[in-house]
């Protein structure tokens, strides 16, 4: 009973934290996009007579005061009703899951790269630290670092998609296997910024590691550089590298909006682009909600891993 | 560790130098970017059946309900799936689609009789019927709908009481009989015709509408030359031939593709690459290096909008409440100066009615142009003559600054600017206000509120009187949300619009508007500048594509030169 306690009592905790960062986000997204302009005139366009505005602030409840207005968004979020586009009739909800499913495809493909090519570089440069081939690489993860993704992308698209045909120019195909492939470039160039991030991180906390003692002491006993280096330095230079994966959540999902308009990829950074030209107010709350609870869920997920991996950690709980 | 830190930024400086090195290399052994087209047609002279044709549009479309979609990317599909009782053709005449010839016209104007062709049948295989197309206009004018397009049908007789709740139907519609239809109108007005050509009265089945009730603009069901088959929203919307379209042979191709949500710069790698057919929206780059390339001209036309832009001027605020003033700014502004920095995206104008359509005159007298003498001579004889005081022109009288409003963004300011700097030299001292398009159009439509501003119009429809009757009617001056927004009112061009919107003879009523159009040239509420210039480029074997000056782009009696082969050129 006890060995639960503690555990449910964390995770209540972390639960309860979360929920009140959506919350806080929700309550500034919704009074800044209420402030500016007037969504019906947006909506209608320059023809409509008062009467349609009139009939149009009614049907979406915009003729409320903006306190009751707030009350009713926030009493439809706790039941994750968010309400239905403005632009068409579907709901948010519906539109939303379709997008969404496309996006993290991006994202998961994206995080693939990230940790794959960022661990590779990382590790290769952390055992040759001080050569010319460090050197290079981590200056190329520099440049990697301080390149916007919209020009990364541009170049991507331009280069090897227009002009070398490596690729397909932007887009999303037809079938699952043609959704893969258009969405290969995408990803990698969503990838780029983390990549860079994890090598550099790797690379130093590597380093750091490999000067301690249970590394010295595994070497002396003979064991092979393959397996000091994967067992006994990796693992433990890792833990840093899993809550970046969380933390990176916000990023991927903010370079999803530039990169999914790049390449015309149609998931949510698209979808939240659309709503902003379009004003539609429940579309874009919708996917700020979305977003906001998958970052949360991304960075307790990464907490949990962490807390895993890290036998002091579990420790200390039980 | 001294000698190890400079060893390494030697290394870092080198390997840059190296990868700036081989990316210059690596850019030089790129392929050449195309300058022709990648395929060609395969040299058929007469219309082939068959193909795809895939287009793109940077937007989602809206809607595919004709009552309430009033979009160009909605329009580029519902003109594939329905069809009117009248339409234009490329060179604005009426043309009777849905309608077996032009209507009867009573002589006092007020009521058009059509008879429907034979034989018409909608995508579900049901014959349309007279009454199919009353039903969908009383559908679209419902307050439940509100459509936008409701208010180009209130000439109609017992709109306003339909619209109230009042009777069961519009007293104006009339269905003589299964194959005839009759429109009565509260009073003559020609321009109704115009009404009839919109998607918002074209016909769509009952008993579809009311299977799919809020999904029908999800499932549309129409009479035109192709069916709906899928719209996946934010992605592709695809349509196919219509095997029982009414117009023997027609269409020619077996499917239309429009990509939605494709930008512009990438949408123009693919058209280059062969994989898209058709572009009309392009990045400004992309747009001036087309037009340098000699193997795509042949393809491509630069065609002006049915729109009108220019310097609007508050004739109730000093100083634009005097004539000689706004006939001043009128001689101020440089167009041609305009057009150079606009990359000659747009084609100068001095009249209130764009080229390419009725009512434009290309000899008006009057027709507003720069000539910075007579803008100075028309401020001296109102009282505010020009003079030049520490290396600037000072207008004696109207020292205080005035503030021109314009769009937010780049090109809002850039023709902020260009009027700041063309009035300028009249000695006005101009200051930019920019401000949401939303906030703009609340306040420049509030009397007594902007007094200078950037402003435009474009064509519902291609008649003057969209314009004129808008724009500088008194009628359309309103406390709030008014249309005329330089609140200019001048009771002779209100009776000559008047006496005009009823004529229905043809010469006589453009003699009528091209009387209207110079005393409001004269009398300058607005200092008419330009309309846009479109371009639009199609792939060599894209065959049969027309510009259509109202329905742009329309893809309806496209054919495919096919197979397409490799372009060796």
């Amino acid at each position: 009973m006890s060995a639960w306690r503690e555990p449910l009592l964390k995770f209540a905790m972390r639960l309860s934290r979360s929920v009140f960062v959506v919350w806080v986000a929700m309550t500034l997204v919704f009074f800044a996009v209420h402030g500016v302009g007037d969504p019906a005139s947006a909506t209608l366009g320059s023809h409509a007579r008062a009467e349609q505005v009139q009939a149009f602030r009614a049907r979406h409840g915009l003729d409320q005061p903006l306190l009751q207005q707030y009350g009713n968004f926030i009493a439809g979020m706790t039941h994750f009703d968010l309400g239905s586009s403005w632009r068409d009739q579907r709901t948010v909800a519906e539109v939303i899951a379709v997008r969404l499913t496309r996006t993290l495809t991006l994202m998961t493909m994206a995080l693939f790269f990230e940790v794959l090519f960022g661990m590779l570089i990382g590790i290769a440069t952390a055992l040759r630290r001080g050569t010319l081939f460090d050197s290079f690489a981590m200056g190329v993860a520099f440049l990697g670092v301080s390149t916007p993704s919209f020009f990364l992308g541009l170049l991507a698209l331009h280069v090897l998609a227009a002009r070398l045909r490596l690729f397909p120019v932007g887009g999303y195909g037809v079938d699952t296997l043609d959704h893969l492939r258009h969405a290969l470039l995408p990803a990698m160039v969503l990838a780029a910024l983390g990549t860079a991030t994890y090598a550099r991180l790797l690379r130093s906390e590597m380093i750091e590691v490999l000067s301690r003692d249970h590394v010295r002491m595994a070497k002396a006993k003979g064991l092979s550089s393959m397996r000091v280096v994967f067992v006994h330095v990796v693992r433990n230079a890792l833990p840093p590298i899993i809550t970046l994966v969380g933390l990176s959540l916000p990023s991927l999902v903010a370079g999803a909006v530039v990169t999914e308009t790049v390449f015309a990829w149609p998931g949510m950074g698209l979808l939240a682009m659309e709503s902003i030209q379009s004003f539609d107010l429940p579309m874009l709350l919708g996917i700020v909600f979305v977003s906001t609870v998958t970052v949360q869920v991304g960075n307790g997920l990464a907490e949990w891993v962490v807390h895993r991996l890290d036998p002091r950690l579990r420790a200390s709980q039980s | 560790m001294r000698s190890t830190r400079r060893a390494e930024d030697i290394a870092g400086v080198v390997g840059l130098g190296v990868m700036l090195g081989l990316g210059t290399l690596a850019w030089q052994a790129l392929p050449p970017v195309p300058t022709a087209p990648a395929f060609v047609g395969a040299g058929h002279t007469t219309p082939q059946r068959g193909g795809t044709l895939v287009v793109h549009h940077e937007d989602d479309a809206r809607s595919y309900d004709p009552a309430i979609a009033y979009d160009e990317i909605s329009s580029m599909g519902l003109k594939l799936m329905n069809e009117t009782l009248l339409d234009y053709t490329t060179e604005l005449e009426f043309e009777p689609r849905l309608a077996e010839s032009m209507p009867v016209e009573s002589a006092d104007g007020r009521v058009f009789t059509f008879t429907l062709r034979q034989g018409i049948r909608f995508h579900n295989g049901r014959l349309l019927e007279a009454e199919d197309i009353r039903y969908s206009m009383e559908r679209m004018l419902h307050p439940d709908q509100s459509s936008p397009g409701a208010i180009f049908y209130e000439a109609l007789e017992g709109c306003a009481d339909y619209q109230a709740g009042r009777s069961e139907h519009v007293r104006g519609i009339q269905v003589l009989d299964a194959r005839t239809i009759r429109f009565v109108l509260r009073e003559p007005q020609q321009t109704f015709l115009n009404a009839l050509a919109l998607n918002f009265a074209a016909p769509v089945p009952r008993e579809a509408v009311e299977a799919m009730g809020d999904h029908f603009a999800r499932h549309p069901v129409g009479v035109g030359a192709f069916r709906f088959e899928s719209w996946e929203p934010g992605l592709r919307a695809t349509f196919v031939r219509n095997p029982d379209f009414f117009l023997e042979g027609q269409p020619y191709l077996d499917r239309i593709v429009i990509e939605l949500n494709l930008n512009r710069g990438p949408a123009f790698l693919r058209f280059q690459a062969g994989d898209l057919d058709h572009m009309h929206r392009f990045a400004p780059t992309d747009n001036l290096w087309l037009h340098r390339q000699e193997a795509w001209q042949p393809t491509l036309v630069d065609t002006p909008n049915l729109d009108m832009w220019g310097v609007g001027m508050n004739t109730e605020i000093a100083p634009f409440d005097e004539l000689h003033v706004r006939r001043a700014v009128a001689f101020a502004i440089n167009r041609a100066a305009w057009r150079r920095a606009r990359a000659n995206r747009l084609l100068v104008l001095g009249q209130p009615i764009p080229a390419n359509m009725p009512g434009h005159f290309d000899d008006l007298e009057g027709e507003q142009h720069y000539d910075l003498d007579a803008a100075r001579e028309e401020m001296r004889a109102g009282g505010h003559p020009v003079a030049r005081v520490d290396g600037r022109f000072v207008a004696r009288g109207l020292e205080a600054p005035i503030e021109v409003w314009v769009g937010a963004g780049d090109t809002g300011r850039s023709y902020g600017e260009l009027i700041q700097n063309d009035l300028a030299a009249i000695g006005l001292t101009i200051e930019i206000r920019q401000v949401a398009f939303p906030i703009y159009l609340d306040q420049t439509s509030r009397r007594h509120t902007v007094s200078l501003f950037l402003t435009g119009w474009s064509a519902d429809y291609p008649d003057p009187s969209n314009f004129l009757d808008t724009l500088f009617h008194s009628r359309s001056i309103h406390e709030t949300a008014s249309e005329n927004r330089t609140f200019y009112s001048n009771a002779e061009v209100d009776a000559l619009l008047d006496r005009a919107r009823v004529e229905s003879h043809r010469e006589a009523r453009m003699a009528l508007y091209r009387q209207a159009e110079e005393i409001i040239v004269h009398d300058a509420p607005w200092a008419f500048a330009f309309s846009n210039l479109v371009t639009d480029v199609w792939q060599p074997y894209v065959r049969g594509y027309e510009v259509h000056p109202v329905w742009r782009p329309l893809y309806r009696d496209v054919w495919l030169d096919l197979p397409r082969v490799e372009n060796t050129p």
